[in-house]
């Protein structure tokens, strides 16, 4: 009966790739193509969570080009499969009012064909289970997300962020095919199972070095995640939504899959991520609150957030490394649990942002405001997005950070002192500065005044983009309160990824949970009956109140609010990547000055595109083998047939 | 006649068609060699199977008249007779060419290939074909001469075929020939550009193209 929920699965798939042919076709087949996509998520999304609520993993043996392949659906292919398809499906709805398929700008019908395309083969990432196909698979989603992000290549940044992208994700695969072959060695044949009771060996340690490198530039991790910024920020909206929510997940899906299959994981390893994923995620909310593009904003903080799962992550390598089964459901558990939560609250967030700007036409928070009063709706149901991705309470990702200080603080009782104490002053400082950065988010971009035309007139879309806001927005709160109920699916996953741990988290953490979701809901109920209480006196005549944010003054102007710069202005000068720009004052009456601030990324800005420059300066050299002479284009030809020949001639003697 | 002797005859053409400075001979040598290839399978005594002996007479019939035809015409309209100028004198080609048949006879006995072929001069030929072919290419400067290269390059696989040419499926050399057919179209197709782009069938000028 479980073969059913592989099959399921499966055909998800076929219906995604079936879904993006038909949308190049326009016209009714465009609508049937989006019709069948919602159908594959809905059939995949049914697959996944009963796979999660306790089917047994299921198996597809098959010959492939005379190769064995594995497909198989277990726990932890199904926690990664769930968010896929609910932002998958929800983002194909609101692709439908947002990128309209006969615009004229970009290409609508290859933006749908991809994007189908991206979904087929994510599927098939989390439910492959045999090198070589992995490999191919991965390979098609990242170039389908080339495409998404090069949606509008008319246009010469995003033809920058593009090519970024491609180069970072191909350097990936490089380590990643390295990777393969070495555990194809480990494990006596392509087709990946877990290693049991096999001892310890020294290449396990290479296998995960080459994975991280490999997965590591696709989640994003600190010293390889110059490449996300643009592509996020380029790419349509809901294309962001699904890159930031999922496709990065697919670099920790493959860290946590190779680690899965090895007998143990070497010491030392977990720590260092740990450590890693504690700078990654302080970086990444630091460069968040200097931004002034909101979209490259959102996707700082996907860096950050990714940071905190890299962290788990790494604390679930030491439990494993020191046989602890506590740090294990702790650290993957939380990990899982905040891959859930990012996945809703980015989603949600880049909807928003997609609705801003598909009413206002740019990107610069700075020339914005005051949208609440012109996108109500838009503001309203964004709002739990951004509580959630500050950490606070009742929204789910207060609970996944929760799960990772109780399991920081276990680690710092079991004696990892430096590791756990650099990650839990991260953690907390992480928390503080993502509430400024999206304090500074939501209160620029919505309350004030409009500080410049382009906000005037933006009002709210329509119901096709706002339902998938809703929706996730709904699912940020009931993540939060209803966080009791999925401790069994993480103990399952956890399982999976940490072969023979006892599944602890329902007798661990049901206690905390309980006890949270209570004095959750209690203040949400005191909250409503203070906010009643406060709205019972009767409101003041509109007409009389004052603008927004006048403090009294006579005569104020939108230019006296503070701006998203002033605002993170204490934090953010701090950062190697900001630059600022203003020439001295000088005399007793200076003329008008200019001031301007621009940020630049402190690796991929500052550290890697400079010496690309040089380094592409200097493979000029090898344009001189390419003079264009037909003729010497066949000479090489004729002189590489000459030297096999030398080569077949002198072989036996050189090899004796 | 023996194989062995066509086949000889076949290598003799390669000095010919290096040493030639005058287009119409190029052709006509190239033409020669095409028919001389043509027949070696019938003189190896294969003409009994059906395919082998159709994909002869079609070798003969495209080689021996379709492509010269075209080439013919191309030469006529464009008004070109010699290969003036090579990059590689027509001496030292011939020196050149020399010295890659002495290198194949020496590298044909150390090829790993199935051992006791009939025909010890196959292999040899082949390989001086393939060489000659390269090197006409390699050397010359009118886009009508390299096409003779282009055939002669050909030329050498057909004779390469030829030793597995009883297992050879008729697919695959029927293919090898509409592949030379529609090479040598394009060819034409695109020499007559060059000639309409630059006021000359130099390929130099292509450099130009060069981004």
């Amino acid at each position: 009966m479980h073969m059913l929920d592989l099959i399921l699965v499966l055909s998800s798939i076929g219906a995604w790739a079936v879904s993006g042919l038909m949308s190049l076709g326009g016209g009714w087949k465009a609508r049937l193509g989006t019709g069948l996509g919602v159908l594959g998520s809905l059939a995949a999304g049914v697959g996944a969570i009963r796979a999660l609520a306790g089917a047994p993993p299921a198996t597809l043996n098959v010959h492939l080009w005379g190769l064995p392949v594995r497909f198989e659906l277990d726990a932890l292919s199904a926690a990664f499969l769930v968010p896929l398809h609910l932002i998958g499906g929800l983002g194909l709805l609101y692709g439908r009012e947002y990128w309209p398929e006969d615009l004229p700008k970009g290409a609508g019908r290859t933006l749908r064909f991809f994007y189908g395309t991206i979904i087929a083969s994510m599927s098939l990432v989390f439910v492959v289970r045999q090198g070589i196909l992995f490999l191919v698979v991965w390979e098609l989603m990242a170039v389908s997300a080339f495409f998404l992000v090069s949606t509008e290549h008319e246009r010469a940044d995003v033809r920058r962020a593009g090519w970024v992208y491609l180069v970072s994700t191909h350097l990936g695969t490089l380590a990643l095919t390295a990777m393969v072959i070495l555990l194809g060695h480990r494990l006596g044949g392509f087709p990946w199972a877990p290693l049991r009771g096999a001892s310890p060996a020294a290449v396990d340690g290479w296998i995960l070095l080459l994975a991280f490198l490999g997965f590591g530039f696709k989640a994003g991790v600190f010293p390889l995640h110059f490449w996300l910024p643009g592509a996020h920020a380029s790419a349509p909206s809901h294309v962001s939504a699904i890159l930031s929510a999922v496709m990065l997940k697919t670099g920790i899906y493959g860290l946590l899959r190779v680690s899965s299959l090895l007998p143990a994981i070497p010491r030392g390893i977990g720590g260092t991520l740990l450590a890693l994923g504690a700078f990654t995620a302080v970086f990444g909310i630091g460069n968040a609150l200097a931004q002034r593009d909101y979209k490259r904003l959102l996707a700082y903080s996907s860096i950050e957030n990714l940071g905190v799962i890299a962290m788990g992550v790494g604390l679930g390598w030491t439990g494993r490394a020191t046989h602890d089964p506590w740090l294990v459901a702790l650290g993957f558990g939380g990990a899982l649990f905040h891959v859930w939560n990012h996945a809703v609250f980015k989603g949600l967030l880049f909807f928003g942002a997609g609705s801003v700007l598909h009413a206002t036409g740019t990107r610069d928070m700075e020339v914005l405001g005051g949208l609440a009063a012109r996108m109500p709706r838009t503001a309203w149901w964004i709002f739990p997005g951004v509580l959630a991705v500050a950490a606070l309470p009742p929204f789910n990702a207060f609970l996944s950070e929760w799960f990772l200080y109780r399991g920081l603080f276990a680690a710092l009782q079991r004696g990892y002192p430096w590791s756990a104490v650099v990650a839990l002053v991260a953690l907390a400082l992480t928390g503080g500065l993502a509430a400024v950065a999206f304090a500074r988010f939501y209160a620029v971009l919505f309350l004030g005044q409009p500080r410049s035309a382009a906000g005037q007139h933006a009002h709210d879309p329509s119901g096709v983009m706002l339902a998938p806001m809703a929706a996730l927005a709904i699912l940020c709160l009931a993540l939060g309160l209803g966080s009791l109920l999925l401790l069994p699916m993480l103990d399952r996953v956890v399982a999976v990824i940490a072969p023979g741990a006892k599944p602890m988290l329902v007798s661990g953490m049901g206690r905390d949970l309980a006890w949270i979701t209570g004095l959750e809901v209690l203040l949400l109920l005191l909250g409503g009956l203070a906010l009643a209480w406060i709205r019972r006196s009767p409101r003041p005549d509109p007409a009389l109140a004052p603008p927004t944010w006048d403090c009294g003054y006579a005569a104020g102007t939108t230019r006296m609010q503070y701006t998203g710069s002033s605002f993170a202005d204490g934090w953010s000068v701090h950062l190697p990547g900001v630059r600022s720009h203003m020439r001295r004052i000088k005399g007793l009456f200076p003329k008008p000055l200019r001031f301007r601030t621009e940020v630049q990324d402190a690796m991929g800005d500052l550290l890697v595109a400079p010496r690309m420059a040089a380094l592409a300066e200097r493979l000029l050299w090898f344009r001189r083998l390419q003079p264009g002479f037909l003729s010497v284009y066949l000479l090489y030809v004729l002189l590489t047939l000459l030297g096999v020949f030398l080569w077949m001639l002198l072989r036996a003697q050189v090899l004796g | 006649m023996s194989p062995d002797f066509l086949i000889a005859l076949t290598m003799l053409t390669n000095f010919a068609l290096v040493a030639t400075s005058r287009i119409n001979k190029a052709i006509q040598l190239a033409v020669v060699q095409g028919v001389l290839l043509g027949l070696v399978p019938l003189a190896m005594g294969l003409g009994r199977h059906v395919h082998i002996l159709v994909v002869a007479l079609a070798a003969v019939a495209v080689k021996g008249w379709l492509i010269p035809y075209l080439m013919r015409r191309a030469a006529r309209q464009l008004q070109i007779r010699r290969e003036v100028d090579p990059y590689i004198g027509f001496t030292v080609s011939l020196m050149l060419c020399a010295a890659g048949t002495g290198l194949s006879l020496l590298v044909a006995h150390s090829l790993p290939l199935k051992p006791g072929t009939p025909y010890p001069l196959l292999v040899p030929a082949a390989l001086a074909t393939l060489f000659t072919g390269f090197l006409i290419l390699v050397s010359r400067r009118k886009a009508l001469t390299q096409v003779v290269g282009y055939l002669v390059l050909e030329n050498g696989i057909y004779l390469f075929g030829l030793l597995l040419v009883e297992e050879m499926p008729v697919l695959v050399e029927t293919g090898i020939l509409l592949d030379l057919f529609v090479g040598v179209f394009v060819m034409g197709i695109v020499i007559n550009h060059i000639r309409v782009a630059f006021d000359s069938v130099d390929t130099r000028h292509l450099a130009e193209l060069k981004d």
